[in-house]
């Protein structure tokens, strides 16, 4: 591992109805670029891209799953060892909005419990196709207690912006869990169990 | 010259000063004597200067006048060349214009060449024109439509813009009456043989169909050629499916092949589209010319799709698919379940349906092959957007057709049902486990990976990497988890320790264990119980450590299981990278099992080794090392501790190092000496030593050293660093001898006790005087 050129390694999971934009989020932020007549996904892309915040390198591996119903039960096997959701929506298009709870329950089920879930309402640039008003979805991600941004991907709107925030909370994330850990060793039994010796060899 | 010019120029540019920076009448005012010599002298060094570079001009002037001469003697060579180079200039202006008359006659000679060249083309098209006007007619009055189809393919392929231009001119009504003719002829013979084509089609007469197959492109109808051709393709193909469907359905529940009876109906008929292509290729390339494969494909597809459909739904109807899917399901999200699926039921399902997903890959990939093949024949000039576009096409015509589609669900499906599967057995694994005495680890372990291997093999074999992919990942996730959770809940039970312990300190031999558990029948049950949760303990030790080896040696053979797939030309770039990535996540795991043997390791060290290790330690305060030359001798004869601690570390250890592997007993062994040493450092520092004494001890290490190098793969020596140099201390004649071994004459040794800590030690020599020790400089 310290061989590798990066300090940290997150894995993104992108979710959510087919022909949201999902795979345009990932091309714009992976190669720059908006695909003309870009295809459904068939299965799970896997892409790769590192990025320095910071002076800190991350290397975040994004795997783009396809949104259509058969191949549910193959993109669910990602999200357990996912570090970060994306949760996408199309604003113009509100059936992709109220499909969110079932994607909910769909990460209730399968993700960790400690994974970051961020909302994403994609297709800003369709301004005058609006469906879902931001004020509604922002309200939505709230009580999900989720993270909630805008984006186009053919504008490249906020894209850059997604990936770098949720770096950074991932690294955040991360940096407190080592601390946690610590502090766990140092107290042993007082806090998180990190192994079953500290729940049951002090009992 | 420059040089040599300048000083005679500056001369004459200024004749009254002479060339001296003393003026005349500054000289002439003079009356000081003094100033007079300074300015005397200042004249005679300008003289002599003066002088010195007449000399050198006066030297360089032979050069000068040698090459005046040479110029000279060049002036009349000049005038020749100046002559030669006009009469040159002259000759090339002349030989340029006499070219410039040549070429423009060729010129105009190749256009009169080109001129004639097309009169005489179009001469001859007109005689053509003429020639197929009653070919065609003949031919048609003769049924002959292939020559028929030829002279309208010669009409066709004339200079349409040289066919009108004959019209206005004055070739006049001749040309018109013919093509008039030839218009009609052309309509006429597309009707006809597009009929003819249709009735053959409908007639499914071969020799006919392709007879007319040939003919509509010399009429230029490529693309309904390829329609109707397809279209009787695709009617020998639909009644060979669907006989092959009915026989499927009909077919005994006994027979050999009943169990992918779908899957081989499936590759039917697929194999039957490639045998189409395969038989009917050289004639499409050869009529039709390269890159129509594509279009005959698309055609033969759409009925590849319906036959597919009808073979899939049987394939769910028949096999109660959906339904199982569906207990699956809910047996997976609610833990207690009304209906519980048989895992061994789904067994023959879902190997039928990797087999046919293969089946259904393989022929996608024979599709794109061929057809890209064809297009990078036809396409070999174009430019590269047309280039793109086409495998744009084939992309979406694989990728979007039904076939595609109803594989992918029957994908989505199988999954599931395939994780379940792998639970479901796994669970059984565990519930059966049983372990054999002489054996390290208990058959679950060796039943898991056998089932991971077997689902993710299966998987596998779907040809699909996303399918692939899926059940590595849950893999992963049983055996990171449930799995593992089964091994740490049995660690969690603990290792039985000091009751046991007591009671066996207690009884001496085996005889009278047997005999007081014989008395006591209850603890005889007591003691067997315990003696049953001790091996649990250890063999679950040995399955942890297994584990960890296992999942390495699944990742290596399903790695080279893959290559053998991909050099096989499945699966892209793309696809290699997420099949990697996954099964680094699931080799990663390997590394959790480490740790958790680790916290057994430390668990078992506690429990077992350290409450018995500690009191035979503590033993060592019982005897004195504050001897005289009599008591030292009379240890050599009666051991007074190592020996019996040797003993009794031995019997501690033989439990385990029969029942766990040599690589975690090593470890063990590790763990015990780190804690034998920290006992042992603890205990010295309470006694007192003598000279002899301080012999002793290192007498008793060296032994003890000696005893455990013995037993394990580790090096000792190391761990016991502080005790030997405690030893060495102890060993000192004088306080001061320790300087022999301190600071710059430490050379060889490198001290692991700090300052205070050798003071600490010195002291405990009863005839070291404190004093001594303070004043040392360390
Ligand atoms: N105007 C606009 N169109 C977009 C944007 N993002 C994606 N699209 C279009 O939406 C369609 C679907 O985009 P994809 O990226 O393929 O959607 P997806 O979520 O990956 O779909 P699946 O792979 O089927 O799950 C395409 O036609 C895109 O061109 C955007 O930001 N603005
Ligand atoms: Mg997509």
């Amino acid at each position: 591992m310290s061989m590798e050129d990066y300090d940290y390694l997150f894995k993104i999971v992108l979710i959510g109805n087919a022909g949201v934009g999902k795979t345009c989020l990932v091309r714009r932020f992976t190669q720059g670029l908006f695909p003309p007549g870009q295809g459904a996904t068939i299965g799970v892309d896997f892409m790769i891209k590192t990025v320095e915040i910071r002076g800190v390198k991350v290397k975040l591996q994004i795997w783009d799953t396809a949104g259509q119903e058969r191949f549910r039960s193959i993109t669910q096997s990602y999200y357990r060892s996912a570090n970060a959701l994306i949760l996408t929506y199309d604003i113009t298009c509100e059936d992709s909005f109220r499909c969110l709870p079932e994607w909910l329950r769909e990460i209730e089920q399968y993700a960790n419990s400690q994974v970051v879930t961020i909302l994403v309402g994609n297709k800003i640039d369709l301004a005058e196709k609006r469906e879902v008003v931001r004020q509604r979805a922002e309200d939505f991600a709230e009580s999900q207690s989720m993270l909630y941004l805008e984006t186009s991907a053919k504008e490249s709107d906020n894209v850059e912006k997604l990936f770098l925030d949720l770096a950074c909370e991932l690294i955040r994330e991360a940096k407190q869990n080592t601390l946690d850990n610590s502090d766990a060793a140092a107290v042993p039994g007082e806090g998180k169990s990190i192994s079953y010796l500290t729940c049951c060899s002090l009992n | 010259l420059e040089v040599v010019e300048s000083p005679e120029r500056r001369a004459m540019a200024d004749p009254g000063s002479a060339g001296s920076s003393v003026r005349t009448d500054v000289i002439e005012a003079l009356t000081d004597l003094e100033e007079l010599e300074r300015v005397y002298t200042q004249l005679c060094s300008e003289e002599t200067q003066v002088e010195v570079e007449l000399q050198a001009l006066v030297e360089k002037q032979g050069g000068v006048e040698s090459k005046m001469q040479l110029l000279q003697r060049m002036g009349p060579n000049l005038q020749l060349i100046e002559g030669d180079a006009a009469q040159l200039g002259g000759m090339i202006s002349f030989t340029c214009s006499l070219a410039e008359n040549v070429s423009s006659k060729v010129r105009q000679l190749d256009l009169t060449k080109k001129r004639l060249y097309q009169a005489i083309q179009r001469t001859d098209d007109i005689l053509d024109l003429k020639f197929c006007t009653d070919g065609v007619q003949t031919a048609l009055r003769n049924n002959d439509y292939e020559q028929a189809a030829a002279h309208i393919h010669r009409y066709l392929s004339l200079d349409q813009s040289v066919i009108e231009l004959s019209r206005q001119g004055g070739e006049g009504s001749g040309v018109e009456a013919s093509l008039a003719l030839l218009q009609e002829a052309e309509l006429q013979l597309k009707a006809l043989v597009t009929k003819r084509l249709e009735e053959a089609v409908s007639a499914g007469d071969l020799p006919q169909v392709e007879r007319f197959f040939k003919i509509l492109p010399l009429l230029g109808l490529h693309e309904q050629g390829l329609a109707h051709f397809a279209h009787y393709l695709c009617g020998q193909l639909a009644s060979k499916a669907e006989e092959n469907l009915l026989l499927a359905v009909g077919s005994d529940l006994g027979e050999r092949r009943a169990a992918v009876i779908f899957a081989d109906t499936l590759t039917l008929l697929l194999e039957g589209i490639a045998r189409i292509v395969e038989t009917h290729q050289p004639i499409v390339e050869t009529y039709y010319g390269p890159g129509r494969l594509y279009t005959l494909l698309t055609h033969l597809q759409t009925e590849c799709d319906r036959q597919a459909q009808s073979v899939v739904d049987r394939f769910m109807q028949q096999r109660d698919y959906l339904n199982k899917f569906q207990v699956v399901q809910g047996s997976m999200l609610r833990s207690v379940s009304t209906e519980k699926m048989e895992a061994r039921e789904l067994d023959p399902v879902l190997s039928e349906v990797t087999l046919m997903n293969s089946r259904a890959e393989l022929y996608l990939r024979f599709l794109r092959r061929r057809i890209m093949a064809d297009f990078e024949v036809a396409d070999a000039t174009s430019a590269g957007s047309v280039v793109q576009e086409h495998q744009q096409c084939v992309q979406r015509l694989l990728k979007e057709c039904e076939l595609s589609c109803r594989m992918q669900e029957l994908i989505g499906y199988y999954v599931p049902m395939e994780e379940y599967y792998m639970r479901e057995t796994i669970n059984k694994a565990v519930a059966m486990d049983t372990w054999e005495a002489g054996q390290l680890t208990s058959s679950m372990v060796d039943d898991t990976f056998y089932i991971v291997k077997k689902c993710i093999s299966r998987a596998l074999s779907s040809s699909s990497s996303d399918c692939l992919c899926a059940m590595i990942n849950h893999a992963t996730s049983v055996l990171e988890t449930d799995f593992r959770e089964v091994l740490v809940a049995r660690l969690r039970v603990g290792y039985p320790g000091s009751t046991l312990a007591d009671l066996q300190r207690g009884v001496s031999s085996a005889v009278s264990l047997m005999q007081s558990s014989l008395q006591h029948g209850k603890i005889h049950t007591h003691i067997d119980s315990q003696e049953q949760a001790k091996h649990a303990y250890l063999v679950t030790l040995n399955n942890v450590d297994v584990c960890s080896e296992n999942i390495s040696t699944l990742k290596k053979s399903l790695e080279s299981d893959c290559s053998k797939l991909f050099s096989q030309g499945a699966g892209s770039d793309q696809a290699q990278a997420k099949i990697d990535s996954c099964l680094s996540d699931l080799v990663n795991t390997s590394s959790k099992f480490k740790d958790l043997l680790q916290e057994g390791l430390l668990e078992l060290n506690n429990s077992a080794i350290k409450p018995q290790v500690k009191p035979w330690i503590s033993n060592f305060l019982s005897v004195s090392h504050n001897i005289e030359e009599e008591e030292f001798s009379d240890y050599e004869a009666n051991d007074p501790w190592v020996q019996q601690l040797i003993v009794q570390l031995e019997q501690l250890m033989v439990e385990f190092k029969v029942a766990l592997s040599p690589v975690i007993y090593d470890t063990l062994t590790s763990l015990m000496t780190n804690l034998i040493t920290t006992e042992m450092e603890k205990t010295v520092f309470k006694c007192t030593f003598s000279r002899l004494g301080g012999l002793q001890f290192d007498k008793e290490l060296r032994s003890l050293v000696a005893y455990l190098s013995s037993v394990t793969s580790w090096t000792i020596r190391d761990k016991f660093a502080r005790l030997t140099q405690m030893a060495t201390i102890l060993n000192l004649e004088r306080v001061t001898e320790i300087l022999d071994y301190w600071g710059p004459n430490s050379a060889p040794l490198t001290w692991r006790l700090t300052p205070a800590e050798v003071r600490q030690v010195l002291a405990l020599r009863v005839d070291f005087r404190s004093e001594d020790i303070k004043r040392l400089r360390l």
